[in-house]
């Protein structure tokens, strides 16, 4: 399961994930809205290993500003709060379990 | 909504000799291109080599592909397709504000050489961007260059400048602009896109241009820009010697996959490529 996050709730769970994919995105964002269903079907088969956010940019300003999101949707891994990589725009499947897999 | 079995894209040679195949297999086309078929065909003088039409004249080539779609009553649908999007068991093709689906696609859409800015393609996503309605919020009361390559592009620049806070357009073209007068017209030639301590800078001979964002605009749109995550080689797509490309499901065939550039060597892989997304489907049927 993708969880959409306030920027109080990235604090308190994301952060504090051993490992997170926060899904930054916006509502008027052709690309996002094809990328979410991908996403939710990988976190589906991460379940165990890899924690899943999506963050609305309109929402949560100060956070995509925190993450330098020049472009949405944009793909943020954490690694216990920590930034680790970012993916930009949409990605087919297998290329972005193979993005994840590189990061673990 | 329907969801063909494959969606061509592109009506020279290679799209065309696909869609007559793909039609001869039963398979639920949407041939997407121009009523008008190829410009590129319709251009040539006189075509020397292409079996069975003899000295034929572009312009009567393009009319016979016409003629033919007709009587196998194929129509050809005139939208332009922005994206194509991998969706795992299916393709979403976006046209304007419509999504169409397919089981598979094949590219047909000719060989487009665009050269890339230096800079450009190492800062997409990161202040460079090709879509300024897709990205203008990101903007919002931030500063932006629009590199505009044709004056369809000036309505995506006055969009911008109801968003930013200041907006500066290079016109590629020699026309005449007409954009808002907040609009600052630079009529210089960007030479490379940089990175600064804060957003970004376009460098031309006279000077550099700062700005948060920086928006390329051009009418050909590159194959691995079409396509998220398809694998390219310069200006081409790579494919075996079936037309398949890295992505399951979607073809790519004619001058698209390199040189040499000839309208039966196109027409050819057309027909490879439509008997390979009908062998794709027949078999994930089966599955």
């Amino acid at each position: 399961m993708v969880k959409k996050v306030n920027t109080e709730q990235f604090q308190n769970e994301a952060k504090k994930a051993p490992v997170a994919v926060v899904d930054f995105n916006a509502t008027w964002c052709g690309p996002c809205r094809m990328l979410a269903p991908v996403l939710e079907n990988i976190s589906e088969k991460y379940a165990d290993k890899v924690s899943f956010y999506s963050v609305d940019v309109d929402e949560s300003p100060l956070l995509a500003m925190e993450y330098r999101v020049n472009s949405v949707p944009c793909l943020v891994l954490l690694k216990n709060g920590q930034f680790v990589d970012q993916s930009i725009g949409f990605r087919p499947e297998p290329q972005l379990t193979a993005w994840i897999d590189g990061n673990l | 909504m329907e969801r063909y079995d494959i969606a061509i894209i592109g009506t020279g040679p290679a799209g065309v000799s696909a869609a007559l195949t793909a039609k001869n297999r039963n398979k639920s086309i949407l041939l997407l291109g121009s009523r008008q078929m190829s410009e590129k065909v319709a251009k040539a003088h006189e075509i020397r080599n292409y079996p069975g039409l003899p000295f034929v004249k572009g312009e009567d080539l393009a009319a016979a592909f016409r003629s033919q779609l007709e009587q196998m009553e194929i129509p050809v649908t005139e939208q332009r397709i922005g994206a194509v999007y991998a969706m795992g068991d299916y393709f979403a093709l976006q046209a304007g504000e419509e999504m169409l689906e397919a089981r598979t696609v094949i590219l047909a859409t000719g060989v487009v050489m665009a050269k890339t800015l230096p800079g450009e393609e190492q800062y997409l996503g990161r202040g460079v961007s090709y879509c300024a309605t897709c990205d203008a919020p990101l903007y919002r009361g931030r500063t932006a260059i629009v590199i505009g390559y044709s004056p369809r592009e000036e309505a995506e620049a006055a969009f911008l400048a109801g968003v930013c806070s200041k907006v500066t357009y290079f016109p590629m073209y020699k026309d005449e602009t007409n954009l808002p007068e907040s609009v600052e017209v630079i009529r210089e030639t960007p030479e490379e896109i940089l990175k600064q301590e804060t957003g970004l800078a376009v460098k031309t001979a006279a000077g550099e241009y700062a700005a948060d964002g920086v928006f390329v605009l051009r009418e050909a749109v590159a194959p691995s820009q079409l396509v998220p995550g398809l694998e390219t080689d310069g200006a081409h797509v790579k494919v075996n010697r079936r037309m398949e490309t890295n992505l399951p499901g979607l073809f790519a065939c004619g001058d698209l996959t390199g040189t040499p550039y000839q309208y039966v060597k196109a027409a050819g892989e057309g027909n490879v490529a439509a008997i390979s997304a009908a062998a794709y489907i027949d078999k994930k049927a089966k599955e």
